[in-house]
């Protein structure tokens, strides 16, 4: 017995030289205050993936793991979007500078990670890109769109956007007072392929819509907002 | 070695032995005759957790050459300690799991002496000496991991501090004292060094020696049978005659067992800090980061949770009462029943009582582990809507499981496991609640949950029932 212990001491302190001991600290493993994390896949984990979805696609908010958003929306306009936030909707700053968790350099890693890890070149090849900006202020045209909307959307949205078989209602107004003109159009480009809504060229049943059919389309989305009832805050 | 080989080894002693006399003064006590019956393995802990103090004063002694007891400096002299010094993290995790054996193997100590009477006449003083001791290494649990200067540290001093604070009267003092001043700053470091290394582990050593001195001048407790009633006329006399009769010497026959243990433990310390490595550091102690959920070490865990599931209105009273209660009853435990009967075959309330008590802080320990109390603070961000709530959900449930993110709402509500369990989980909530119900409750809270009226849009509100109108199993 005296001697087993003896031996195994010796043992344990031999071991506790060694480099691959499993209870021996590796320096990566020293938490790091929440400012200095550098890491994409921890900064994604902790501040984006409760909305955008853990793999960056299937959560509430829009994927980003989608190389045809990636194609739409330049990458400064996801920087500022990260930063500041877009007020009136669910996406909130994160800057350090606007009341957020993360300092510039740490929003500029994820830029990077999304567009590193989630673009792909030539995921839209042969195709004019409609502009990502744009809203009502690209010009479109309420009666058009409308009509754009009945060709293109209405199969699945159902008949002026009360919810279809295959899509939910996008003309309503708790909806449109939650999202902003530029998520309405850039959902209408993207589309949600996460969940089965096809980008602006459409399921292959119809032409592409152009880009001035998209800011119609969106035009009319925007000029169904009406006030919700309810008492306001 | 031969037996020619040991000769000047022996000559040394000698003269050593011819001047000190020191051999021959411990020699009565190593051979002093004690009953047969206590040579047992239920009679190892004292000693197992005398070597655990032993290696933790060693350990410690190593690690105070290196720590730096300043707010500066400790941290990155813990972080020097874990990645740099060679054997650092070896050193910092010996002295975690051997103060964690430590209060372990003392508790089982303090549980079998109860259990087997030992407490009884003539060991009344024994036992007292024994709580302090048991209060003592407490006290070097709280302030060793108060030296382990992370955020853990900083908010569980905080957390001790208010305690004290709650003091009627003498609450400032009371503070000052415990921080050096009003707040925990540069001095308060300093003074929880002094008293981990200098102020405690002096009055252990101290009492530790009383113990012993205790032991050895009333002999070990026998091992009690049923039936065999302790009374103050007749136990001594019967003790003496017992090991009179069928007394074997402490050494070797009965300090065997103690050295195989003190052995096993140490062994068992030295592996779990080879398999598991040492504890921390956690994050910075920076108190302008709030984002963290400290937790104090296991031996806390039972009054941690206690705190924290305390109703308000008893906490003042539980909290400053309450731990006077619990150590005047174990000072008492030895005039209350201080003699009768000593096996625990014959003493259900005593059991009954141990059986409680472990019981209890075992419970209380698990539900520090788990806290279900403690909010996620960051399951808003962090903690993904589940994927099946998110495919065929329409565009405007989607945006109210946005506002259920953005709102906060997970902090307390888990979905599919993830978020707070301050309330309940928000699966299957559609199959407990109607629309308007839901609304009622979100506007106006109730139960434990604020009012969200103010916080939160019409749209908000349409958005974020339609989206768990859709929450079914």
């Amino acid at each position: 017995m005296t001697r087993f212990i003896t031996a195994a001491f010796a043992a344990m302190l031999a071991l506790a030289g060694c480099d691959a001991v499993p209870g021996r600290p590796r320096p990566d493993a020293r938490e790091l205050a929440p400012t200095e994390v550098m890491a994409f896949e921890t900064l994604y984990a902790r501040n984006c993936a409760g909305c955008h979805g853990q793999t960056g696609r299937l959560g509430a908010a829009r994927a980003l793991n989608d190389p045809v958003y990636l194609a739409v929306a330049p990458p400064e306009r996801v920087r500022r979007v990260i930063a500041t936030g877009v007020p009136g909707t669910a996406q909130p700053p994160f800057a350090l500078s606007a009341g957020g968790p993360l300092t510039d350099s740490q929003i500029d890693v994820l830029v990077r990670g999304i567009k590193d890890r989630w673009q792909r070149p030539g995921a839209v090849t042969g195709h004019q890109i409609p502009p990502y900006d744009g809203g009502r202020a690209a010009g479109g045209d309420v009666g058009r769109g409308r009509a754009v909307f009945a060709s293109a959307c209405a199969r699945c949205h159902g008949d002026d956007g009360r919810g279809g078989p295959r899509g939910g209602g996008v003309a309503d107004s708790s909806y449109l007072a939650l999202v902003s003109d530029q998520h309405l159009r850039t959902t209408v480009i993207a589309g949600r392929s996460d969940l089965g809504m096809p980008d602006w060229r459409g399921d292959g049943g119809t032409a592409p819509l152009t880009p001035q059919q998209v800011s119609d389309v969106v035009a009319w989305l925007v000029a169904q907002r009406r006030p919700v009832p309810g008492r306001l805050p | 070695m031969s037996a020619r080989g040991l000769g000047p080894v022996r000559s040394t002693l000698g003269w050593l032995e011819e001047r000190a006399g020191l051999g021959g003064a411990i020699a009565p006590a190593l051979d002093h005759p004690v009953p047969r019956s206590t040579a047992s393995w239920w009679y190892v802990f004292g000693s197992a957790t005398l070597a655990l103090f032993v290696l933790q004063v060693v350990t410690g002694i190593c690690l105070a050459l290196v720590y730096v007891p300043s707010a500066e400096g400790a941290y990155q002299s813990l972080l020097y300690l874990n990645f740099q010094a060679p054997f650092g993290w070896f050193l910092r995790a010996v002295h975690f799991w051997g103060s964690n054996a430590m209060v372990a193997v003392m508790t089982l100590h303090m549980i079998q002496v109860f259990l087997w009477g030992a407490h009884k006449y003539p060991r009344e003083l024994t036992w007292i000496v024994g709580v302090f001791l048991f209060l003592c290494t407490l006290g070097m649990a709280f302030t060793g991991q108060i030296l382990r200067w992370d955020q853990d540290a900083y908010w569980g001093l905080g957390i001790g501090a208010s305690i004290a604070s709650r003091a009627p009267g003498v609450g400032d003092a009371l503070v000052s004292l415990l921080l050096g001043g009003p707040i925990i700053a540069g001095r308060t470091l300093s003074r929880f060094f002094a008293v981990h290394v200098f102020l405690v582990p002096g009055i252990l050593i101290g009492m530790i020696g009383l113990h012993i001195w205790l032991v050895l001048r009333i002999g070990i407790n026998e091992w009690p049978m049923p039936g065999r009633v302790v009374t103050r006329e007749t136990y001594r006399q019967r003790y003496e005659e017992e090991v009179h009769k069928d007394g074997v010497s402490f050494f070797p026959y009965a300090a065997r067992k103690d050295m195989v243990a003190c052995g096993v433990v140490v062994l068992a310390v030295v592996l779990c800090a080879v398999l598991f490595g040492p504890f921390g550091p956690h994050g910075v102690p920076d108190p302008t980061l709030i984002d963290t959920a400290p937790k104090p070490d296991f031996y806390f865990l039972a009054l941690y949770a206690l705190f924290a599931l305390l109703p308000p209105w008893t906490e003042t009273v539980v909290i400053l009462v309450g731990p006077v209660l619990a150590i005047g009853a174990l000072f008492l435990v030895p005039f209350i029943a201080g003699t009768g009967e000593k096996s625990w075959k014959r003493r259900p309330v005593a059991v009954l009582g141990v059986l409680v008590i472990v019981l209890t802080v075992t419970t209380l320990a698990g539900l520090g582990v788990a806290v279900p109390w403690s909010p996620q603070m960051e399951a808003w961000t962090a903690a993904a809507t589940p994927v099946r709530y998110v495919k065929g959900r329409t565009p405007l449930e989607l945006q109210g499981a946005l506002v259920l993110q953005n709102k906060q709402c997970r902090t307390c509500h888990s979905l599919g496991g993830g978020g707070g369990r301050r309330g309940p989980a928000l699966d299957g909530i559609a199959t407990r609640q109607t629309r308007d119900q839901l609304i009622r409750q979100v506007l106006q809270g109730g139960g434990n949950m604020p009012a969200y009226g103010k916080n939160l849009s019409p749209a908000e509100v349409n958005a974020l029932v339609a989206f768990m109108g859709t929450l079914r199993p």
